[in-house]
């Protein structure tokens, strides 16, 4: 079997538009996926509402496309009911961080044996681009059109503190580090967390200086620091450039999980 | 092995011509019957990851097809192999 196998051919191409990260992070899972040598009858996708989370409509196996927010509530009862099946989480950053966020801090704290990816496009990109939880500092959207003047969710740092046992942040441009996290989570037992940096032409990129798709993603790959680096640069007494992006695994750790196979 | 794009899904965000090492991808330069502007491949039989896929049984690279949105870029067998110098490109 190949990547190819894991789509439903008939469906594409699919809704996203020109560009969109959305598109790359499906390639990246599926062949994560793909390497883990999963059947496709014991593989089940989840996701709530939102660009990012049309992604299970286009893969071939069981999925479900639930209420916004609420994947991980369904994701949970699918894991209790039948702990042999594998599932594998996709949300937005709206979808996850802001409606869903208290089943996202209690899907991390019971720990549950599920691998969730979170499409972070710093924006509600299905409903025309209002802000985020995840809207940078000064981002520009429909909701914050002189720039939010808020504070940004670190959602690896939500998931660490809130106990999920694997944590990795990367970007659509880290094809292959994205790849290889997602595999690690999928392999690790109990709540596996892998945040990957999207870009959205459509609705961020065109607001926030990013005229081309290949802008954003230049952006990604000059503006991302590894986790290692930046704790030895913290150590140094060093300044870590505030719009820096942290990437990287965050922590892999055995707490006891729910949910996992006997 | 050489690369091609699927014209059907590729909708032209050129996200391929930034990732190659080799330059394989080049903006493309006119708008197929469906307005899109697919990139062109440029001699794509220099790629020494493509060509050495089957001997080592794995894909090597392959960066073009995992960043590709839509999932437009794909391998196809070189019909019958014609003996070609290629200049290797380090
Ligand atoms: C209960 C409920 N509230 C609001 C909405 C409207 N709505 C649909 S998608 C969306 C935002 C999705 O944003 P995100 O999860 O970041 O996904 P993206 O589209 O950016 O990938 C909202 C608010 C809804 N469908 N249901
Ligand atoms: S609106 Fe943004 S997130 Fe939604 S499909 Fe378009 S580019 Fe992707
Ligand atoms: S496999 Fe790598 S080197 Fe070969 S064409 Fe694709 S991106 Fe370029």
């Amino acid at each position: 079997m190949s990547e190819e196998d894991w789509l439903r051919q008939d469906r594409l191409p699919h809704i996203f538009c020109a560009g969109c990260g959305n598109g790359t992070v499906i390639n990246c899972t599926l062949s994560a996926v793909e390497q883990m040598g999963w059947k496709r009858q014991e593989t089940v996708f989840v996701s709530g509402i939102g660009c990012s989370s049309r992604a299970p409509g286009y893969i071939s196996t069981d999925s479900l496309h639930t209420t916004h927010g609420r994947a991980l509530a369904f994701a949970t009862g699918i894991k209790l009911a039948n702990p042999q099946l594998n599932i594998v989480v996709f949300t937005g950053d709206g979808d996850l961080a802001a409606i869903g966020g208290n089943h996202f801090i209690h899907a991390c704290r019971r720990n549950i044996d599920l691998t969730v990816v979170c499409l972070n496009n710093m924006i509600y990109g299905m409903t025309g681009g209002q802000g985020s939880p995840t809207t940078p500092m000064g981002g520009l959207s429909t909701t914050t059109p002189y720039g939010s003047g808020e504070p940004a969710f670190d959602l690896c740092g939500l998931a660490t503190a809130a106990g999920a046992n694997y944590v990795a942040r990367w970007t659509s441009y880290h094809v292959r580090e994205l790849t290889r996290a997602i595999l690690t989570g999928l392999e690790n037992p109990g709540f596996s967390f892998v945040e990957s940096l999207v870009q959205c032409p459509t609705n961020y990129g065109r607001r926030n200086r990013f005229k081309q798709v290949a802008d954003q993603i230049e952006y990604f790959k000059s503006h991302t620091i590894l986790v290692e680096k930046a704790a030895r640069m913290r150590e140094k007494g060093e300044m870590i450039p505030p719009d820096m992006i942290l990437a990287g695994e965050f922590v892999r750790r055995n707490r006891p999980a729910l949910g996992v196979r006997p | 092995m050489r690369l091609q794009i699927d014209e059907r899904r590729c909708k032209g965000c050129n996200l391929c011509t930034l990732v190659c090492p080799y330059r394989i991808f080049k903006p493309g330069k006119r708008a197929n019957r469906r307005g899109i502007v697919v990139p062109e491949l440029d001699r794509p039989e220099r790629c020494a990851n493509c060509r050495l896929r089957h001997l080592y049984g794995r894909t090597l690279c392959g960066t073009c097809q995992m960043i590709c949105p839509d999932q437009a870029i794909s391998w196809k067998e070189d019909e019958d192999p014609v003996p070609k110098k290629v200049a290797i490109e380090y």
